[in-house]
């Protein structure tokens, strides 16, 4: 396609008058346009116009079927001194560093036992993506069971142990536990794959020269493997926050529309999807969805600065490698 | 695409006219909304003998609307029944906000009041002559179809009249009163009730319910008053309110230990309970018979019916409404008031088991079998149907019923100080209730 436009020879005509020589461009432009439209419509229709309507609406106090009364910022006054909202926010936070930390390690440490040269590999790919794509509904009714307090799996465990049970899902850290190991069970093997690829993507001749000075197994993780692979976490990392900061799913089919005891697993996601469809508060949900937003920016700006520092770095490093080498 | 290029424009002819690009982006920017504006007529049904009705699953017995499909009886219409799946609520206040698609007839579940504040929206079915069968109806029920500006807009569908189901088996070993009779009438007031359920405990090792939150419910569901009033004043603020007094029992019974400590949101647990026997109660609707049957059917003959404290309350049961563009209102009605009737009503109960609003539907209908050994839960509820109060739900209710339950469930789990919790509830509600602009 690219070539077809400025090669071709004019006829003289066209090339007089200027304006034909626009339509012509037109003519050709025409069909790209039309090809990449139907993209740009759709996301017209069912995410931009859902965008800029939701900032209306944080402006609004609208129950979703009667008249929108304008009320100024009203809804972003209540929510600065909303403490549910709060609640959520740190919620959403102690449940993304419980689950996100072991998560991103069980995950490397899966991917590098999976590159080892063992057998049926890529049965064992597939057995640690299935989580991934298991129905969250049917995975709440069993973990519901598992962690069930009076006739829960675990405290049977504990009681056979001779431990304390725990209640895990009426107390605020049995809850968040819970929460996060959803998600850990969830998510774990989706970031494995990611890192099998990063490993396999690293030369193998790095390897040898360690095994030739002489490193063990785990000097050879820590030293080689961790190092070359930190574009990688930090991809992981990031697509691992905007999981986090947006994790509805798994306390929503978990504990309900209320979060569970206490509020103990409402999330910011879940209090505002309750706001706005289980409240019919639709002012108040987007004026959550925007602060969420503002939230979320914070941490893209931050993990931008860090990509981009970790980036100069790893290359300036990937090319002192390559000169002591040399 | 070169020689497509050549054949379009034939040289001589001078080309056609083309849009600019500006107004080419213009024109795909504005596309949307052409489409929706004159794309096409956004009326659900262009057949002018067809009636639409939004209902979901178990709503309505099947037979009756095919009947209704071939031909509403009495009328010229036809219905096209549309089950309409989850988020209900959402999907038809999106409608009647888009002014576009709008059912002619919608079922609307309990939570009917949500819709109060936008009465406009629906036709007054008394205008329309709903009222001929007023007689045929519980007139609690008849009366939560009422707006508070009197205008009558929700038509009743079924009801979930309330009782106090209970282990037998459980209360013997725990050497209590076990018969429906002389359980009933150990337990007619609240005081009564948590008494005998710390025997319970005692006895059996049992709890008397599940959790706080349903016996804070369970009273105010029985109870004539509740959060406000027709006019809006806030009841619930004033001393010694019906609010209040739910909660004070709810309180006594979380400091009793009659409770389960298992809050609603663990349904798996509470089933678990149940069929264990390491709660021995609850107080539920009709409805909840077959729920029961369903979840715990281990335990089937074990389980009967006593009356509840005080009186009984009324949990759940929907409307049917007529939305402000219905083509037909006359057939509309004609229908609702059709599938309605007591015999119908009792059609639908032996199809789906809709506990009837209707008290002569139960000269047709009988019980078969025996979860509940010898007692007849229909005749149980049918009677119990006789005494739920009238009693009004505020469409503010809604919004600030929750922060009651989530409070009295801090109570419950995590040994919150009741006082501070319930100002804790008073504070939250009142915050929510400016910003909805109901308080000033």
């Amino acid at each position: 396609m690219s070539t077809a436009a400025p090669a071709r020879p004019s006829p003289v005509r066209t090339a007089a008058d200027p304006s034909a020589k626009r339509k012509r461009k037109i003519r050709e432009i025409l069909p790209l346009y039309l090809a990449i439209s139907p993209f740009y419509l759709l996301f017209a229709v069912f995410g931009l116009f859902p965008i800029v309507f939701s900032i209306v609406l944080s402006f609004m106090d609208w129950d979703g079927m009667g008249e929108m009364t304008f009320v100024g910022l009203a809804q972003y006054q209540f929510l600065i001194t909303d403490g549910r909202f709060w609640n959520a926010v740190a919620n959403t936070f102690i449940i993304w560093f419980l689950s996100t930390i072991p998560m991103l390690f069980f995950a490397m440490v899966i991917a590098f036992l999976l590159h080892q040269n063992i057998r049926f590999t890529k049965f064992y790919r597939v057995a640690f993506f299935l989580p991934n794509v298991t129905s969250m509904v049917a995975m709440a009714i069993v973990f519901g069971s598992v962690f069930s307090d009076t006739f829960g799996l675990v405290n049977s465990a504990f009681t056979a142990l001779g431990l304390d049970t725990v209640p895990w899902l009426s107390s605020p850290w049995g809850i968040k536990v819970t929460i996060a190991v959803m998600v850990i069970w969830r998510f774990t093997g989706y970031n494995a794959i990611i890192y099998l690829a990063g490993l396999q993507s690293i030369p193998t001749d790095l390897y040898d020269a360690a095994k030739v000075d002489g490193a063990n197994l785990a000097q050879v993780f820590l030293r080689v493997t961790v190092p070359m692979m930190r574009p990688i976490i930090l991809f992981t990392v990031i697509t691992s926050t905007i999981g986090g900061l947006s994790l509805f799913t798994e306390p929503q089919v978990l504990l309900g529309d209320s979060g569970g005891a206490g509020e103990a697993g409402m999330t910011i996601v879940l209090y505002q999807y309750n706001q706005a469809f289980t409240q019919f508060d639709f002012g108040y949900g987007s004026a959550i969805a925007w602060a969420l937003f503002l939230i979320a920016a914070v941490f893209a700006i931050i993990n931008w600065r860090l990509v981009s520092g970790r980036g100069d770095d790893s290359r300036r490093r990937a090319a002192a490698t390559k000169e002591t080498r040399r | 695409m070169h020689a497509a290029r050549g054949r379009r424009h034939p040289g001589g002819s001078p080309p056609p006219i083309r849009p600019s690009r500006r107004s080419l982006m213009l024109g795909a920017g504005l596309l949307p909304l052409t489409l929706a504006g004159c794309g096409s007529d956004p009326t659900i049904s262009d057949d002018p003998d067809e009636l639409v009705m939004w209902y979901w699953d178990r709503s309505a017995s099947p037979e009756l609307l095919e009947q209704a499909t071939e031909q509403i009886p009495g009328t010229e219409k036809q219905l096209r029944a549309d089950t309409i799946g989850t988020n209900f609520d959402t999907k038809l206040r999106t409608s009647l906000a888009g002014d576009a698609y709008i059912p002619d007839i919608t079922y609307i579940n309990s939570n009917n009041a949500l819709y109060f504040t936008n009465e406009n929206l629906f036709l007054d079915l008394g205008e329309l002559g709903a009222d001929a069968v007023k007689d045929d109806y519980y007139e609690w029920k008849w009366n939560l179809g009422m707006t508070p500006s009197g205008r009558f807009c929700f038509f009743p569908l079924d009801i979930g009249p309330t009782g106090y189901f209970f282990r037998q088996d459980v209360f013997e070993e725990a050497g209590l009163p076990s018969t429906p009779e002389e359980v009933s009438s150990a337990i007619s007031t609240w005081e009564d009730w948590i008494a005998l359920g710390v025997e319970l405990k005692g006895g059996a090792d049992s709890f008397l319910i599940n959790d706080a939150q349903a016996v804070f419910e369970s009273f105010l569901n029985s109870s004539p008053e509740r959060y406000f009033d027709t006019d809006d004043n806030a009841l619930y603020l004033q001393p010694d309110s019906a609010v209040r007094q739910a909660w004070d029992t709810a309180v006594a019974a979380v400091e009793a230990g009659v409770t389960a400590r298992i809050p609603r949101d663990r349904a798996t647990d509470q089933n678990a309970a149940w069929s264990s026997g390491r709660t021995a109660g609850q107080i539920g609707a009709a409805w909840w018979t077959q729920v029961l049957e369903e979840t715990a059917p281990d335990t089937a003959g074990l389980w009967r019916l006593a009356s509840q404290p005080v009186r009984a309350g009324n949990s759940g049961g929907s409307f049917a409404a007529l939305p402000h563009t219905c083509k037909d209102p006359e057939a509309a009605l004609a229908f609702i008031m059709w599938i309605n009737s007591p015999e119908n009503q009792a059609a639908a109960y032996r199809d789906v088991q809709l506990f009837p609003s209707t008290p002569g539907s139960f000269e047709e209908l009988s019980y078969e079998g025996d979860f509940y050994g010898e007692q007849d839960p229909l005749e149980f509820f049918s009677s119990a149907a006789e005494t739920v109060p009238e009693s009004f739900i505020s469409t503010y209710e809604t919004m600030i019923g929750g922060s009651f339950s989530l409070e009295i469930t801090n109570v419950e789990t995590s040994g919150k100080d009741p006082e501070a919790a319930w100002d804790d509830a008073i504070a939250q509600s009142e915050r929510v209730l400016i910003k909805r602009g109901v308080l000033s």
